[in-house]
């Protein structure tokens, strides 16, 4: 059923931006190596299965654990293990294993069982398929299954939530993901998780720009009606976990842990395409659709590159190097910093966004009319034409000033919370229960408010410390949270916040 | 640009070298940070806004325009004059802050400079400009700590102090506009010959109206930007659509005058002016705008910027209809940066009482 359109409070629209990914899909070269780490996603480390010297097939499963909370990890080439190690992996310590790919065919070993009518398999064995393939590790809660594979077992999933709403400055092409055949994959996908998890109700939910696929998706699901469809305002943060569910299902979202804690599993369209690849084709997911967009990228478009394909194979020929740039990773506002190109992509890439790096003092730049310049205030000319593209780079783009308490945080901000008070708590050391009092662990640590700050304020770096000294003196946001939810057994139901 | 680029460069390597010069860095540093924007880069997020605060003060500074404009073309020279003293003697006392704090200067001065003249008499003398400018910058501002941590509008403090320590010259002496032809400037030299009175006093002493045309554009004595209403109308909503101020503040103030005076007016018709010539005499129009809407003298929370408003509209009200004083929205708007603080704390109590089972 079609919902009437929605948003949320707060929030701000990222709109027209220079260098979207045009919704053509090239497919790479098999790399000559690659490195394939054995965390993906959600969930703990993996044990190798495979040591040095090994030969693997692309699809082989080369380490998994079927004691903790993971999903398998598979060689994503054909080729010989080359060496395992740890390395450091964004910000934390990661086992790789690197693999020297010997076949350049692009076959890929299937997961036996699988049927393409899968209405006649038992759910124990889609359970496993889904499993086996790998797909099960996605997004912040993964997909639930009798393996491990989440925390929370299917039967007591009560809500299912897909999205492709695409609130970033950069999004992943909604148009590409669900064209021609990959839209019936994708309607076939909901419906086996549907059937693995019986008592959930599905909610689609979709930029409500989109319309074409709206129609589409309401022909396509007229006689389904446990199927809901959203569409949904395209404002940043409405992809993140916290954002959907009060959007969707008007309920409180347990800041700071996993929405499996309420019964609600959140994917995004991806793994519902390879769910419904791993069930019917038998196909691991070793494959991820990455779009590549920014100013400083030459070539915009989606790319299909295996798992532990080393960013510089895909991004060597594409990345504009006259001018120095900033790779980033999913998000220009919270993502990563990919600017070491040996590092391969896993299984959780979106979009990688290039953008400059900006040194340049600009002469008078507070005159500038700002035919190419975001701004949450209404005073540059990008605001008023409507083909305008913004043009983003990494300047500060103004002197850091004392806060003259002007408020736009707070309008912006989507949990409510009031991030310029908090930020002087936290910068004159006061450091106790206030700032609990002020909710400062509801802060999903989106960086709107540094984004609108005209007074340049690290906000977004200002609400982690006084997030991390809190925890210091022993202050826990379960404190915050207990007296709303019923949550059993904290630690096992901490899902993965951050990936 | 190069030229500037040089210059500012020659003078930084001659105040590291000799002691005196050095003294004056901040102001320096304020001219490059003027004229050349950052060389920093962000961290996280990795993009950030365009608007900086030098942008956010010149745009107040644009939406003055029209109102400056005009009154330059009523009283001539003189309000040029008055402007650039403004300027000169709050930037001074701006600068010996920035020198002894050893601190950046910031841009709040731009539009303090600017507002400071615009809410005097047009027959002040330039001296007592400089005096107001001075003591609004040195109790108004800098005592508290400078830009962001003062507790009342630093304009305001300056033009309450001359009017309590200059009554005479302040409250009588009032001069109307020169129109027609070149205006003000044929007028320079006699200005303080004519005394009259603006629309305020008139209706307190004989309880006469002035035309709502004339005073919409500026007809009628008054102080020296507060007259040319169409032009304040124009760039107060300028400032609203912009995001520059919240709507809420005008708004709420605005309404409650017009609310309080239509239901009063009746009563007390001899007191309480009728709610239209309320809304359009005095400095209503621009304490709403540009005064009352400064963002660190006014609630930051959303609730409490209408509890504000309505506290204003109130107070301005009540001291125009019955105190001696005409400056109504001055002293309300006064009494409403002390109780700014206080609004908040009240608000944000009630915001985040904890309902805990």
């Amino acid at each position: 059923m079609l919902k009437p359109f929605r948003g949320f409070r707060g929030g701000y629209k990222f709109i027209n931006y220079d260098g979207p990914a045009a919704p053509v899909i090239v497919e790479d070269d098999i790399p000559s190596r690659v490195m394939i780490p054995l965390r993906q996603g959600f969930g703990q480390d993996v044990k190798p299965l495979v040591k040095k010297g090994d030969v693997v097939a692309a699809g082989q499963i080369i380490a998994r654990d079927d004691h903790t909370v993971s999903s398998p990890v598979h060689s994503s080439v054909n080729g010989i293990v080359e060496d395992i190690k740890r390395m450091n992996y964004f910000k934390r310590v990661v086992a790789m294993v690197v693999i020297c790919s010997q076949d350049p065919s692009k076959e890929i070993a299937r997961i036996p069982g699988y049927s393409a009518e899968w209405g006649k398999l038992s759910n124990e064995e889609i359970e496993k398929l889904i499993y086996l393939s790998g797909v099960s590790s996605l997004d912040r809660e993964g997909i639930p299954t009798r393996f491990k594979s989440s925390i929370i077992p299917p039967e007591d999933v009560k809500h299912l939530i897909i999205h492709g709403v695409g609130s970033e400055p950069y999004n992943i092409s909604l148009e590409l993901l669900l064209e021609g055949r990959r839209l019936l994959n994708f309607f076939e996908g909901v419906k086996i998780l549907k059937r693995i998890t019986p008592k959930s109700h599905v909610h689609l939910a979709v930029n409500g720009h989109s319309r074409r696929i709206i129609e589409q998706l309401v022909k396509l699901s007229s006689n389904m009606e446990w199927l809901d469809i959203y569409p949904l305002e395209p404002k940043y943060p409405q992809g993140y976990d916290e954002m959907l569910v009060p959007t969707i299902l008007n309920q409180k979202f347990p800041y700071g842990y996993s929405a499996a804690n309420i019964g609600v599993v959140i994917l995004n369209i991806q793994a519902v395409l390879g769910v419904y690849e791993a069930v019917t084709e038998g196909k691991p997911f070793i494959e991820r659709i990455v779009a590549l967009c920014g100013p400083s990228m030459k070539e915009h478009v989606h790319v299909k590159a295996r798992v532990g394909t080393a960013l510089g194979d895909i991004l060597s020929k594409r990345l504009d190097t006259s001018k120095p740039s900033r790779v980033v990773l999913n998000s220009l506002l919270t993502g990563v910093n990919l600017n070491d190109l040996t590092l391969p992509i896993d299984r959780t890439f979106s979009q990688i966004v290039a953008i400059p790096e900006n040194k340049d003092r600009e002469f008078l730049s507070f005159t500038r009319p700002g035919a190419g310049r975001d701004s949450y205030t209404r005073t540059f000319l990008a605001k008023f034409l409507p083909g305008a593209k913004k043009r983003p780079d990494t300047n500060q783009h103004g002197e850091e000033r004392p806060c003259v308490s002007c408020a736009f945080c707070e309008d912006v901000c989507p949990v409510r919370i009031i991030p310029h008070l908090l930020s002087k708590y936290v910068k004159r050391g006061i450091i106790d229960e206030t700032l609990m009092n002020y909710d400062i662990f509801n802060c999903i640590e989106c960086g709107l408010c540094s984004f609108v700050c005209p007074v340049k304020i690290p906000l977004l770096a200002h609400l982690k410390e006084g997030h991390e000294k809190l925890m210091q003196q022993g202050c826990d946001r379960t404190q915050c949270i207990l007296p709303y939810f019923d949550l059993k057994g904290i630690e096992e139901y901490r899902g993965v916040t951050k990936l | 640009m190069k030229f500037i680029k040089d210059m500012l460069e020659n003078l930084n390597r001659v105040s590291q070298k000799n002691k005196l010069l050095g003294m004056f860095r901040p102001v320096l540093n304020a001219a490059d940070e003027f004229f050349f924007g950052t060389d920093k880069l962000t961290r996280l997020p990795h993009i950030l806004d365009y608007m900086d605060m030098k942008r956010f003060m010149s745009l107040v500074v644009i939406a003055l325009a029209p109102a400056a404009a005009a009154a330059v073309y009523f009283w001539g020279l003189r309000v040029i004059a008055m402007i650039l003293v403004s300027y000169a003697a709050g930037g001074l006392a701006e600068v010996a802050f920035a020198i002894t704090r050893k601190k950046e200067i910031h841009e709040g001065f731009l539009v303090t400079g600017l507002i400071f003249p615009l809410i005097l008499p047009p027959t002040v003398p330039l001296w007592i400009v400089a005096v107001g400018a001075i003591f609004g910058v040195v109790f108004g501002k800098e005592v508290f700590g400078g830009t962001g941590r003062n507790i009342f509008n630093p304009a305001i403090v300056g033009r309450i102090f001359l009017s309590i320590a200059f009554p005479k010259i302040m409250t009588v002496y009032w001069q109307g506009p020169f129109t027609g032809g070149l205006g003000g400037f044929a007028h320079f030299q006699n200005i303080d010959a004519i005394t009259s009175a603006t629309p305020l006093g008139v209706f307190k002493s004989h309880g006469e109206l002035a035309s709502y045309m004339g005073l919409l554009f500026g007809q009628n004595a008054g102080c020296v930007g507060e007259t040319f209403r169409v032009g304040l109308i124009a760039g107060g909503l300028f400032l609203v659509f912009t995001r520059i101020v919240d709507w809420r503040i005008p708004f709420a103030y605005l309404t409650t005058v017009f609310v309080s005076t239509l239901a009063f007016n009746h009563l007390f018709h001899l007191k309480l002016a009728p709610p239209i010539f309320q809304l359009l005499s005095g400095g209503l129009l621009f304490g709403a705008f540009f005064m009352a809407t400064d963002p660190v003298t006014s609630p930051f929370t959303k609730q409490g910027r209408w509890i504000a408003g309505i506290l204003l509209g109130v107070l301005t009200v009540l001291i125009r209809g019955i105190s001696g004083y005409v400056e109504g929205v001055m002293f309300s708007i006064l009494l409403v940066n002390v109780f700014a603080p206080l609004i908040d704390t009240l608000v944000l109590n009630v915001r985040y009482q904890k309902k805990v089972k």
